[in-house]
């Protein structure tokens, strides 16, 4: 799949900072259960995922950063499977307590990290 | 250690004051007195509990007189101060299920005593209240005395002691929606093996993790004219008109409502209000709207969005109402929608 | 394939001057071991210590555990492909030393989690409270990344664990059990009444910190394949996964495997094991869609009448889990599967992230949000610096007593969804 045929909707800045010059990237800074919900909309307007929104072992709400491939074209209709893994993703949010502001600097780092390299396995995938 | 105190409630059979010709027998207070299966208890408990009254009540008195028969009970149970109530076991007998259900859960939630009952898992009162309070799974008929007593006996000792209750497959009561931990005999691997052997032989087995069952409805196609659809309004958010005429529930509702708007333009706070009990209703009460957007789809009616409001909207509760139910009330309506040649439905919730 | 596994039972670690096994005890020159952890020069520092079941001790952040193991027979090395040279395992005879395992720690990252307590309510959790451990803590050199760290603590972890086993090569082994399995015709041949039967493995597969090697091979780069269920005793599963420690599959677990190992015990009797089918967990869509289809297509060209399909970690593997149960159930295959639970602090909550009819039979390894307080305990190995942000660790995690509030989640090995423990939920 070709570069312009996906879109990655972040709220890392390290991965803003590694794919904004090579990828279409939209970046917020918003929370992780927002960036969730920002997707979940995408997907109402007709957008597929393309990687899965509970990507990693560190738990929602625990990590703050999370980044999600979507496609950039839109379907007539919403796509039921991207909506209900993006549904179910939001609804686990609410399972796990909230630890994302516990943290010193240097483990925001390894947070932007994982979540960069997790987006990067999918990438791999979605640049054959 | 003092004897954990228990009140005990049954029905006009298990009282031995008749059957289906007594059941409008009303509450009755019976203090240190041991009744039928009682006494199954009082052996099971030997020297740690005692039953310091009984409170028998007709089946049908207490169907019929739910709201009299419900604050009668809970005084006398209030009176008597268990640590524990008991209530049952109920087997396979819908209206006795239910009123066990009732009763338990209403000690429970709103005098802060611990209850207890049982029933057979079919029982109308199991899937009404098994979530509320904890309920053995019994055998459908009282040839399940001895099992049911068995159960409920060590629970309601625990649950009398303040002690930690244990999973479901331990304790014997239906599962109640709450995922509790325990140890199992086996570790996970060979319990695995052993369900996969009964489920090659096509033998009977019971998963650990039952998947929630979502009842999947494939959307219409959209409706093309828009223009010339009727379209009625239908929700599970409770909105009545003002003193809820039908006594619609506040939550497990038994019926929903039908009621006319013909001329209707606006629901105002003097006019319409919410039955529901599971939320915040200030909003709901002041404007009705926004639960059932009447006036919104007037307004769409006279731009000729729509073609038009139907004149009935349904209603009821969706605050604990039972599967079952919401499906018996919706195949009724929607029959009824039918019939009126309703082309489209807006359904909305809470 | 036939394997031999020859059992050394261990009762003791002790250091030593000299490496050795005498009398069932391990005794270990804290020297030789140092050297071969610092072979990679991207650790700086490794300190070993040792910790017994009852002690007052607990173990934190835990990467990896390992049992030690010495192939003294047949092809190929212990962990081919990364410690041995590649070459097929699963058969001749492999000696384990058993009550023992080597458990590496360090700071990879921040948020590490992982604790093993050997005593209190944390030891009934994790199994390897029960193992006799020798644990070695690595510090990396200034400037490294992560991933480095990770990789360099996940190989000396296995050069010790190699350099323990081969002290076993010449002993006895004190207990014999002989694994086999045959080839597709044989089976049928042999066991033509007996349910064929299979275990699907999925294999935490995800990226960084989130993955799992197969023969030296990064699972997210596998289609799904065939194993002879021997090969794993040898080691040609690795856990690189740090994250989620409740449930993640450590490699004691993969050498261990229990659905092998208890599928192995009805093999001939109520069953026919025919193989272990991997597959992995990747983040990408269009991944799990092709590992499940082809999960389900070596199901129904082996076939089999029945498999068990254990998953690793939360969230997006219980998608593949989902998948792979409702594709090899609609080939009409009985499908078994085992997970964990995220119910909630409460148990209310939904516990998988994903749901199908299909998947009417699971086991389930109980809810890793339950709350557990963890006693202070005498003696830390490694640090407790960062355990108020492992895991499932609350901001009041550290009780002014010293106990420690946390969900299991934190726990090595407490939910893990092989099967390996005896807790459940309902």
């Amino acid at each position: 799949m070709a570069q312009n045929n996906f879109e990655i909707i972040t709220n890392n800045p390290l991965v803003l900072g590694k794919l904004r010059e090579t990828h279409y990237v939209i970046y917020h800074d918003i929370s992780y259960e927002e960036i969730l919900k920002e997707v979940r909309d995408r997907i109402h307007e007709g957008h597929r995922l393309l990687s899965h929104p509970l990507s990693g072992s560190v738990k929602p709400k625990e990590t703050p950063y999370k980044s999600i491939i979507i496609t950039t074209g839109k379907g007539m209709e919403p796509d039921i499977e991207s909506l209900e893994l993006i549904e179910n993703a939001i609804e686990a949010c609410g399972k796990f307590a909230f630890k994302a502001d516990l943290y010193g600097a240097g483990v925001y780092k390894d947070f932007q990290l994982i979540d960069w390299t997790l987006l990067k396995s999918a990438l791999e995938s979605a640049e054959i | 250690m003092a004897k954990i105190k228990v009140v005990h409630y049954i029905n006009q059979f298990f009282a031995q004051i008749g059957g289906e010709e007594k059941a409008d027998y009303p509450a009755e207070l019976r203090v240190g007195e041991t009744v039928g299966p009682g006494l199954a208890f009082a052996a099971n408990f030997k020297d740690e509990a005692e039953i310091i009254a009984t409170i028998v009540c007709g089946d049908s008195y207490f169907n019929e007189n739910l709201e009299k028969a419900k604050a009668d009970i809970l005084a006398m149970v209030k009176e008597q101060k268990p640590d524990v109530f008991i209530a049952g076991p109920a087997f396979n007998a819908g209206r006795y299920g239910v009123a066990c259900g009732t009763i338990a859960a209403a000690v429970q939630e709103e005098l802060g005593i611990p209850a207890v009952t049982g029933m057979y898992v079919e029982n109308p009162g199991a899937d009404m209240f098994k979530n509320h309070v904890y309920m053995i799974a019994t055998k459908n008929n009282a040839a399940g005395m001895r099992g049911a007593v068995a159960k409920m006996a060590p629970l309601a000792l625990k649950l009398g002691k303040g002690e930690p209750v244990g999973a479901s497959a331990e304790e014997g009561y239906m599962p109640n929606g709450i995922r509790v931990n325990f140890f199992e005999k086996k570790r996970g691997s060979a319990r695995a093996v052993d369900m996969l052997l009964k489920k090659l032989a096509g033998k009977p087995f019971e998963t650990e993790y039952p998947m929630p069952n979502f009842d999947r409805v494939a959307p219409n196609p959209a409706v093309k004219d828009l223009a010339h659809a009727k379209i009625a309004l239908v929700t599970s958010g409770g909105i009545v008109p003002k003193g809820n005429p039908d006594h619609i529930e506040s939550s497990s509702a038994s019926h929903y409502g039908e009621y006319d708007i013909t001329g209707v333009t606006d629901l105002t706070e003097d006019t319409y209000e919410t039955a529901h009990g599971g939320y915040d209703p200030v909003y709901a009460n002041q404007d009705a709207d926004r639960v059932l957007p009447i006036d919104v789809l007037r307004d769409m009616e006279k731009e000729g969005v729509i073609g038009e409001l139907h004149h009935l909207f349904y209603t009821t509760v969706g605050n604990g109402t039972a599967v079952a139910s919401a499906k018996a009330f919706a195949a009724e309506i929607g029959r009824k929608l039918k019939a009126d040649g309703v082309d489209a439905v807006i359904l909305t919730s809470t | 394939m036939k394997l031999e596994m020859g059992y050394i039972h261990i009762k003791d670690i002790r250091f030593s001057e000299e490496s050795r096994i005498q009398d069932g005890i391990l005794y270990v020159s804290e020297k030789a071991v140092r050297e071969t952890a610092l072979e990679d020069e991207k650790l700086k520092s490794v300190s070993f210590d040792i910790a017994r079941p009852g002690a007052s001790v607990r173990i934190t952040p835990v990467k990896d555990v390992i049992e030690p193991r010495v192939k003294v027979e047949g092809r190929g090395g212990i962990f081919p492909g990364i410690i041995s040279k590649t070459d097929t395992v699963g058969e001749g005879k492999t000696y384990a030393l058993k009550g023992m395992a080597v458990v590496t720690a360090g700071k990879i990252v921040g948020f590490q989690e992982g604790v093993i307590d050997m005593t209190g309510p944390g030891a009934e959790y994790t199994p390897f409270s029960k193992t006799l451990n020798l644990v070695m803590v690595c510090g990396a050199q200034e400037g490294i990344e992560p991933h480095e760290y990770e990789k360099a603590v996940r190989l000396a972890g296995f050069r010790v664990a190699v350099y323990i086993g081969e002290l076993a090569r010449t002993l006895t082994p004190d207990e014999t059990t002989v694994y086999e399995t045959c080839g597709l015709k044989e089976g049928i041949e042999k066991y033509p009444e007996l349910p064929r039967v299979a275990y699907v493995q999925m294999l935490q597969s995800q990226g960084l910190l989130h993955d799992t090697y197969v023969y030296g091979v990064d699972a997210k780069r596998i289609v799904p394949t065939i194993l002879s269920p021997t090969e794993i005793m040898d080691g040609a599963i690795v856990s690189g996964n740090c994250v989620s420690a409740c449930d993640k599959n450590p490699t004691y677990v993969h050498l261990n495997n229990p659905v092998v190992h208890d599928l192995f015990e009805q093999h001939g009797k109520t069953l026919n094991f025919v193989c272990q089918i991997i597959t992995n967990e990747n983040v990408y869509l269009a991944d799990k869609q092709r590992s499940s289809d082809w999960t389900a297509k070596l199901c129904r060209m082996l076939d089999l009448d029945g498999v068990i399909v254990s998953q690793e970690g939360f969230g997006n593997p219980d998608t593949d889990l989902i998948m792979n149960c409702k594709k090899i159930e609609a080939e009409g295959i009985k499908t078994v599967i085992i997970t964990d639970e995220y119910a909630g602090r409460d148990g209310k909550s939904q516990s998988l992230a994903d749901a199908d009819t299909a998947a009417d039979a699971v086991i389930t390894g109980g809810n890793a949000n339950q709350v557990v307080i963890l006693p202070k305990l005498d003696k830390v190995i490694g640090t407790l610096d960062y355990i108020t942000k492992i895991a499932g660790a609350s901001e009041q995690t550290l009780h002014e007593d010293g106990s420690l509030e946390v969900e299991l989640q934190v726990i090595t090995g407490a939910t893990n969804e092989t099967g390996f423990n005896k807790l459940s939920a309902r």
